[in-house]
């Protein structure tokens, strides 16, 4: 079952303050921060006179404990039934795990229970042995806060070699794709991990002194006619994304979508697939983008057939 | 009823959860729930779980609330708090760490031990505290066993219990699970096994194109996971017309089928009363009932089998498969239009027509599916023909209609 007190936050909260108890360093103070930090804002509400009122026989008012062992569960049936589905998956090679203690755990699914009906087709070699020490590679310089020796080919196939301090690692479902986030530029500065050739460790940097790579954002405004169920179809898609709308009239809405300014173009498609349901509304330039697909397929017009 | 930041279960709070973030313009009236106290309780519990990203916004005549989440900046899906703030009783919290303590040093109990050493040990340490029964803890027992916190071994007449054995190097997994638990369908239990760390996992990975709203859908999903190993028909409950109205459907669960860019999920399943493979909303069920085994799965799996090559999305095969191809202006510099046609075309095929000229073609049940993927390439658009006129008709009509909406001349097409 998943939906089960044993993988409460509260369980968890009160399990750190038992931790925290017979380590011998608690007080309300304690517990409160603990609270917030493993349960939710309110939670603090509830928990504490539960605890001091003698309902849950876990501590008494003094905050002394009958519990002699820091709380330690098991692992449930479902959790080991997960881990094992995760060795079937194709990118478990990518860490370095121990399969031990699940000989013989019931997988919870297999990758063939699933269809990714539009992911992308040319998703990255994740059984691919260079691929693999590639991303351990990565994976070790975050632990150590090393820089990387990376040569990697560009989108322009061209050879390119840099010293890059690693920021974090984003995968895309829809691309089925590593890429390694830079820190150390003004601007964060992708590199798809199928495209190294190389990558070596190189020096430690100082943690403290990172620079946080910052994503320049961009905004998009468009008006959405709720045609052809657009207006839930709209929604969810770009779920994804930042966005906040606004109701305009019965079936029209207005839509503010935040994006990273590297892409563009990939927005542009996603509202050029909703076709005249969405209607661009600024900044100019983004209209002009659309404006010139327009004109180029009208270009075009003197082939079509209808 | 007083109010509670936990829940008794998640259908609920998984509608509200959906409102707010997915469309995030409605007022407390238009959510259209059962009363306005319901509506204020949920907006308190979101609240009191996702102060972070929660908004307002005041208009002229009405307040809306709104979640605003980027899926890129954001390590770790807030949604799984759902799945955390289940309601317990005062014996559930007890029981669950006396017996945890009772049965950390590794040796089995009996019951009446078990018993005994909660009076002795934990109970006399309280001033009056409500006595824990025996049906009570053999209940829990029970509960416990099932889901594997506790093993059961029989010594001549008499059960004990123990503890299981932890043999799974939990410390070499925490990079996977971090990373599963957010890049994988059911990752709310990788979640749960985040919890166990002492420390949090290292800010490693983001995620792009993420949908978070998978996540309110996890029960439904190990469900349906659960029947389709099993082999099982099931009846569904569907929710539909914005959530008031209830159907039941009885069908045989085949597989899951996942939109990395739409925000859906479905099953894809038979249906009795249709006779035939139907891709249902997972978002749109409620409940999932297991009914009998199904003898014919592996004919209804070949079924599905046979269909998919020719599916393009979630449409299932009606009628004949229609043909359609389109050809596309592609200048030998822009080689990366090409390479978009070959990773994003899902069934048929790709040729060269001349230096200029890319031919895509497939044959698919429903045209109609591909049309957003077909705008995508307005621009280069050569010719595109369809054996469902209706089809090529419409993307037409549709292209003519942006036309004019971005101030383009009326007869240009």
């Amino acid at each position: 079952m998943l939906f089960s007190e044993v993988y409460s936050a509260y369980f968890n909260a009160i399990a750190a303050i038992i931790t925290d108890t017979l380590e011998g360093e608690i007080n309300e103070k304690r517990i409160v921060r603990i609270i917030r930090d493993r349960a939710f804002s309110e939670s603090v509400l509830s928990i504490i006179p539960s605890l001091k009122n003698g309902d849950w026989l876990i501590m008494d008012k003094n905050f002394n404990t009958p519990i002699k062992n820091k709380p330690s569960m098991p692992l449930t049936i479902l959790q080991k039934r997960w881990l094992k589905a995760l060795l079937l998956d194709p990118r478990i090679r990518l860490f370095d795990i121990c399969v031990s203690g699940l000989e013989h755990v019931e997988p919870l699914f297999t990758p063939d229970d699933f269809v990714y009906f539009d992911r992308y087709l040319d998703g990255d070699p994740f059984t691919d042995e260079s691929y693999i020490l590639h991303f351990r590679t990565i994976l070790k310089a975050f632990y150590e806060q090393r820089r990387l020796n990376i040569e990697y080919r560009n989108r322009h196939n061209k050879s390119v070699n840099g010293r890059f301090i690693p920021y974090r690692l984003e995968y895309s479902s829809k691309d089925d794709k590593f890429r390694l986030e830079t820190a150390g530029g003004r601007y964060a500065a992708y590199i798809n991990l199928s495209r190294i050739k190389s990558c070596t460790l190189a020096e430690n940097y100082e943690g403290e002194r990172l620079i946080i790579p910052k994503r320049q954002e961009a905004l998009v405004q468009f008006t959405l006619k709720n045609e052809r169920n657009a207006l839930e179809r709209v929604m969810l898609h770009f779920s994804d994304c930042r966005k906040e709308t606004r109701r305009l009239d019965d079936d029209t809405y207005d839509v503010k979508l935040t994006y990273e300014a590297l892409d563009e173009t990939e927005i542009l498609i996603r509202i050029l697939s909703f076709g005249p349901m969405l209607k661009v509304t600024g900044p100019e330039h983004f209209i002009g983008l659309i404006r010139e697909r327009i004109r180029m397929q009208l270009a075009l017009s003197g082939t079509i057939k209808i | 009823m007083a109010y509670n930041e936990l829940i008794k279960d998640v259908s609920r709070i998984r509608d509200y959860l959906r409102e707010f973030f997915v469309y995030g313009f409605k007022s407390r009236e238009q959510v259209g729930t059962k009363s306005t106290r319901s509506y204020d309780n949920e907006k308190r519990r979101i609240e009191s779980w996702l102060s972070d990203y929660m908004s307002f916004r005041q208009d002229a005549n009405q307040k809306t609330v709104f979640l605003i989440l980027d899926s890129r900046h954001i390590a770790h899906n807030p949604f799984y708090t759902a799945w955390k703030a289940a309601s317990f009783t005062k014996n559930d919290i007890n029981l669950h760490f006396i017996l945890l303590d009772i049965l950390a040093d590794k040796n089995p109990r009996s019951l009446t031990e078990l018993i005994e050493s909660i009076d002795n040990d934990y109970m006399a340490f309280f001033d009056c505290p409500d006595e824990i029964d025996v049906s009570t803890l053999r209940k829990k027992l029970k509960e416990y066993t099932e889901i594997g916190l506790i093993n059961r071994i029989q010594e001549g007449k008499q059960h004990l219990y123990l503890l299981p054995d932890n043999e799974i190097p939990l410390d070499l997994w925490k990079d996977a699970v971090t990373f599963f638990s957010e890049g994988n369908p059911l990752g709310v239990i990788g979640s749960f096994i985040l919890d166990k760390y002492k420390e949090p996992p290292l800010p490693i990975f983001s995620f792009k194109h993420q949908y978070f709203l998978f996540a309110l859908d996890d029960g439904i999903l190990l469900d349906l996971l659960s029947s389709i190993h099993d082999k099982k028909q099931v009846e569904l409950e569907t929710a539909t017309d914005h959530r008031r109205r209830h159907r039941k459907i009885i069908a045989v669960p085949l597989k899951i089928y996942i939109s990395t860019q739409g925000g859906r999920q479905y099953v894809a399943a038979y249906v009795s009363s249709k006779k035939r493979i139907q891709f249902i909303r997972i978002d749109a069920i409620n409940k999932v009932k297991p009914l009998d085994t199904c003898c014919e799965f592996a004919f209804y799996q070949d079924m599905l089998k046979d269909d998919m090559p020719h599916v393009w999305g979630v449409s299932p095969a009606f009628h004949e498969p229609s043909h359609i191809e389109m050809t596309l202006n592609i200048d030998p510099k822009d080689a990366h239009i090409i390479n978009r046609l070959k990773r994003e075309k899902r069934s048929g095929n790709i040729s060269q027509i001349s230096e200029t000229e890319w031919k895509f073609s497939a044959d698919v049940y429903d045209p109609g599916e591909m049309i957003p993927w077909l705008r995508t390439f307005i621009g280069r658009i050569c010719s595109l023909k369809c054996t469902d006129r209706r089809t090529q008709q419409l993307f037409w009509e549709d292209f003519d209609t942006l036309n004019k909406m971005y101030g383009g001349n009326e007869n240009a097409l």
